[in-house]
């Protein structure tokens, strides 16, 4: 684990490294105020700011000379994103002046922050718990639009509060086996597991956690490689899908010779997209190794578009779950009916063409709707499957009549790994479950 | 210096502490209101129950008393939730009470090095450095020692209340003491008030039996304690009968005559134990509410109605009591009545259960919130351990979660303190399958006798028992039976050890108790197995000690809420820390954080 200390003046670039009309540059730390003050043209009001207020002026370099006109945002101790003194200055966005502020604040003797610092001061301030830390952390590196979307529902809680209602049901039942072992058989009413709550439950949480799937999809993008025979138009569509002549696209076969990579957008999926050369025997032996390639990268595609020539068919493989075969062409030749066809000359059928691809990449579970909670991180998918492995052997031993104290243990695990995912499920918990809930007690 | 060690109180906690105290060796005197009321059975005459009878079981363990007082004064037995798995499974007896309290004295009379006086404490003598040195007593006693168990159960300050009625009492027609929480209010301590109750008592030739069911304990009594394997007791049955929508209506009618729905009792009574009034408000569509009607001993027409306990007038206890069937023309003996007593929040304890404040000071039973002869026992012992630990200049026993439920309760205590009587519970013990009541003297034995108050005799009876279970498991493993060792087959959830009898008839060789816990660790063994996984994750947070002067203000980072309750617990270990309501697990990241940049002290 990486270790952060907390007592420095961390700086970094809140918006992306690139030109823009605005960037945003964020200071956090104790006496972060005093020493921009040293370098800024109201060093008065920037310090006497009061919380959560707006300073306008100039940051200076040592010579006093202007760098940029900038706003500064300051937040006291205790407000903020990281809870501790802080100041986010809004400038100017071009390259040359974010570059030359952060190497004042560097000469400054602040510290640029480590990825993910500021979000870690957050979060040990108690600003955030866990599972928004990890939703920061992807909001600030989500590739596209719907994948920001996602993060900003996670920071809501949506998330949170799908989670917290699974624990409640499973405290639920959890006290309504625990209540059986804390009092003897002859207190209380008869007992009978709440068999189907259980089962509904593990499906929830299986849901849940078949989301992260989807989740990753969004983060992380999928890769989508055009296959075909060659000469059969990829070229074409990699650049109308593109909308830029990127790849060399000629009518002599075997001109893609290795293959061409682009980042685009799908639906909202980020997307790496690859035009491959040909499949085909080829003596050639630079185009033989792009043959190669291609066959490899196919091997790791998350999707293989399969392009087949109206107009000469020949090779047409099977459609399978990572496969889809597309008719191109359609223009000249009319393709065989019910099957997938454009025309990358036209752009006739690209856009179903486009849904199909989104619609095969969320492999048909996702909604299309932005208000869908999905999970992203690997340690919040590992605890959803967790506490449904847990669940279900707890079903198991139910179904096989073991002893109740057992079946507590598998209930207590599963229990445990929903706390972690937003806070621990402690003894006084369940308790005041049982109390609440059952009227025990001679 | 008069006494090495002084116990005030004669109670459950008392009893163990003075003995302890006495038997590792320190001239200890018990000093008590009432010398004919020691060991008494102020509630239920009943010992064990779930978690219950473990605590039990753990106290006789590692040397204490309370297994012997109920093995030679019960009148039932019974082990509950046979069905629901041997982790809670636990032992429970009906006492005759008057046995109960005469042997406790006895013990007591006849212990080496203990001295017995009857007097009431009202203050104690406190050193320049903040050091215990002494009491006083009522009756102007100043009494030196070195160290002091403070057991005072229900009667410093203690209140009960009957309807309008209410007196300066512990229990019933017995004085309070008072004078001792004023003195230690104004010496700093944390004192609060707590509440609880207990039913009325009615004469057993008054009541119809026939319109009751009638509930008999096992055939076969077995003792809590590890030291003997038989007792041969005489056994009474127990009674069930219910309340009706009938009794619920005079209740409601009457609500507002209680002194807990009328405010005059301002101390938390505990939700588990509810009064029959709590019950009938709080669960107002349950038709009727079970009662057990329990022999209070042999020699006595005293019966105890339990699951009915009330502060309600006593007019008003004689109409629903006589609404019940069995009960219609029961003569109430002693009516129901609710206790409100002074406790001092244990959080100001360290898990030795000796005071933060005041240096030699332990503190046991109810005094720290709890309730139940059970729980009172185990802290009076630990107590008495730590308090002899100390005078030898030793370091303090202190049973982890995973070991004792007496670990558990202590640590729940002094970790996270108390708003109503804690009473024990198993679903507490987050590592119950490896808490069972059978295999205590497995866990403990070796710590009592380490402390000096455990006999070589329970080593050695300890030794011959591991060696004859292992036998056994020999035995099962050598025996094939179809495909499987019988060790195997034992296994499969519908086979028991009960089944081999006939076909291995040397297993007949060992007694009842070996053959039975074999069978639950075989059984259990996968799932412990499971368990420890759990405990290593628990043990690594237990075994970052910390420093009980760590100077937290000195420490960035720590939410205001948490850096004021860690500094009012002064936790031992970062799970401790974890434990304590209001931390955060942001605390616990800057606190793990400061303690690995060499912070941390090693005890």
């Amino acid at each position: 684990m990486k270790r952060y200390v907390t007592d420095d003046i961390i700086y970094a670039l809140a918006t992306a490294w690139a030109q823009s009309a605005l960037a945003v540059i964020r200071v956090s730390g104790e006496g972060c105020r005093k020493l921009l003050s040293t370098r800024f043209s109201r060093p008065k009001a920037l310090l006497e700011a009061p919380n959560a207020t707006l300073v306008h002026g100039y940051l200076c370099d040592e010579g006093g000379k202007a760098i940029d006109e900038v706003v500064a945002a300051v937040y006291t101790e205790g407000h903020g994103y990281t809870k501790e003194e802080s100041v986010e200055f809004t400038c100017h966005g071009s390259l040359a002046v974010i570059k030359e502020l952060l190497a004042l604040f560097n000469r400054l003797g602040m510290r640029s922050a480590e990825g993910g610092e500021f979000t870690f001061r957050a979060f040990l301030h108690g600003r955030l718990d866990l599972t928004q830390a990890e939703a920061v952390q992807e909001l600030v590196s989500s590739q596209s639009q719907r994948s920001r979307s996602l993060a900003l529902g996670r920071l809501e809680g949506s998330l949170r509060s799908l989670i917290s209602d699974m624990k409640e049901q499973l405290l639920g039942i959890v006290a309504s086996v625990e209540v059986q072992l804390d009092y003897a058989e002859d207190e209380l009413d008869e007992f009978v597991f709440p068999r189907s709550k259980l089962v509904d439950l593990i499906k929830q949480i299986k849901d849940l956690s078949d989301t992260y799937q989807i989740g990753r999809l969004y983060r992380s993008g999928a890769r989508i490689v055009l296959a075909g025979s060659t000469n059969a138009g990829k070229s074409s569509l990699f650049n109308l899908l593109l909308k830029q002549e990127r790849s060399i696209v000629s009518p002599v076969r075997g001109t893609t010779r290795d293959y061409i990579e682009a980042d685009l957008d799908i639906h909202g999926i980020p997307v790496r997209l690859y035009d491959t050369a040909g499949l085909r025997e080829s003596n050639d032996a630079i185009e033989s190794e792009g043959i190669r390639r291609t066959e490899r990268l196919i091997g790791q595609a998350d999707l293989v578009v399969y392009l087949v020539d109206s107009t000469e068919l020949g090779h047409v493989p099977e459609e399978d779950e990572r496969t889809l075969v597309v008719y191109n062409k359609s223009d000249l030749v009319k393709p065989p009916k019910g099957r997938m066809a454009i025309s990358a000359q036209t752009g006739e059928g690209v856009g179903a063409l486009l849904t199909e691809i989104a619609k095969r990449l969320a492999k048909g579970s996702v909604s299309t709707g932005d208000e869908q909670v999905v999970i992203e991180s690997e340690r919040q998918h590992a605890l959803l499957e967790n506490a449904a492995q847990a669940l279900q052997r707890s079903l198991v031993l139910v179904d096989q009549d073991i002893p109740l104290d057992i079946t507590a243990v598998e209930l207590g695990e599963a229990l445990q790994n929903l706390g972690e995912l937003t806070g621990e499920v402690t003894p006084a918990d369940i308790l005041q479950k049982i109390f609440s809930g059952f009227c025990v007690g001679k | 210096m008069d006494y090495d060690a002084i116990v005030v109180g004669g109670g459950h906690a008392g009893i163990e502490a003075s003995l302890a105290l006495s038997r590792i060796g320190f001239s200890t005197l018990l000093i008590t209101q009432n010398l004919d009321t020691i060991g008494k059975l102020s509630c239920n005459p009943a010992i064990g129950g779930l978690s219950k009878g473990n605590l039990v079981r753990e106290v006789d363990a590692l040397g204490g008393e309370m297994a012997h007082l109920i093995d030679h004064s019960m009148i039932q037995y019974r082990i509950l939730n046979r069905r629901r798995g041997p982790a809670v499974q636990a032992p429970r007896a009906q006492a005759d009470k008057f046995t109960y309290a005469r042997l406790a004295k006895e013990t007591l009379e006849a212990q080496h090095n203990l001295a017995l006086f009857m007097d009431t404490v009202v203050d104690i003598l406190i050193d320049d450095h903040n050091r215990l040195v002494g009491v006083v007593t009522e009756r102007r006693h100043t009494i030196t020692c070195k160290v002091m168990v403070l057991t005072t159960g229900t009667f410093m300050e203690g209140r009960i209340f009957i309807g309008e009625y209410d007196a300066s009492n512990g229990r019933l027609d017995e004085p309070a003491a008072i004078g001792l929480g004023s003195a230690l209010r104004k010496k700093g301590f944390p004192v609060g008030r707590l509440k609880t109750g207990t039913p009325a008592r009615v004469r057993r030739s008054s009541l119809d039996f026939d319109q009751m069911e009638i509930q008999d304990g096992e055939e076969t009594m077995m003792p809590f304690s590890f030291d003997y394997d038989s007792i041969q007791r005489p056994a009474l049955p127990c009674y069930i009968t219910w309340t009706n929508e009938n009794t619920h209506q005079i209740i409601r009618q009457n609500i507002h005559r209680s002194p807990l729905y009328g405010g005059k009792i301002v101390g938390k009574g505990p939700r588990y134990c509810p009064s029959i009034e709590d019950k009938v408000v709080r669960f107002p569509d349950r038709e009727r509410h079970q009662i057990f009607v329990e022999p209070e001993g042999v020699g006595t027409e005293e019966m105890y109605l339990n699951g009915i306990s009330s502060s309600l007038p006593e007019e008003v206890q004689h109409a629903f009591i006589h609404s019940i069937a069995g009960l219609e023309h029961a003569q109430i003996m002693r009516p129901a009545y609710a206790v409100e007593y002074d406790f001092i929040d244990p959080q100001a304890l360290f898990p030795s259960l000796e005071s933060k404040l005041v240096e030699n000071l332990f503190i046991a039973g109810q005094t720290n919130g709890t309730s139940g002869y059970e729980e009172a026992a185990c802290q009076g012992l630990m107590a008495g351990i730590n308090a002899s630990q100390k005078l030898k200049g030793e370091k303090p026993l202190v049973l982890s979660r995973n070991e004792a439920y007496t670990g558990v309760l202590i640590d729940d205590l002094v970790t996270m303190g108390t708003q109503e009587p804690y009473r024990m519970f198993t679903s507490r013990a987050e590592y119950r399958l490896n808490l069972r009541h059978d295999s205590c003297d497995q866990r403990l034995t070796a710590k009592g006798f380490s402390v000096g108050l455990q006999k070589q005799e329970a080593l050695d009876r300890l030794k011959d028992k591991l060696a004859k279970m292992d036998a056994v498991k020999d035995l099962l493993r050598a025996r094939r039976l179809e495909e499987k060792s019988a060790l195997q087959a034992l296994r499969m959830p519908e086979v028991t050890i009960a089944d081999f009898l006939e076909r291995m008839p040397e297993l007949k060789a060992y007694e009842e108790p070996i053959l039975y816990q074999v069978e639950l660790d075989v059984k259990y063994e996968g799932y412990i197995n499971r368990q420890e996984r759990q405990i290593s994750r628990f043990e690594k947070l237990e075994s970052l000690l910390i420093d009980e002067n760590l100077d937290y203000d000195a420490i960035e980072g720590l939410s205001a809420e948490g850096k004021e309750k860690l500094k009012k617990v002064r936790p031992l270990s970062v799970g401790q820390a974890t434990r304590i309501n209001g931390v955060r697990n942001s605390d616990i990241a800057v606190l793990i954080v400061h303690l690995d940049r060499g912070g941390r002290h090693g005890r």
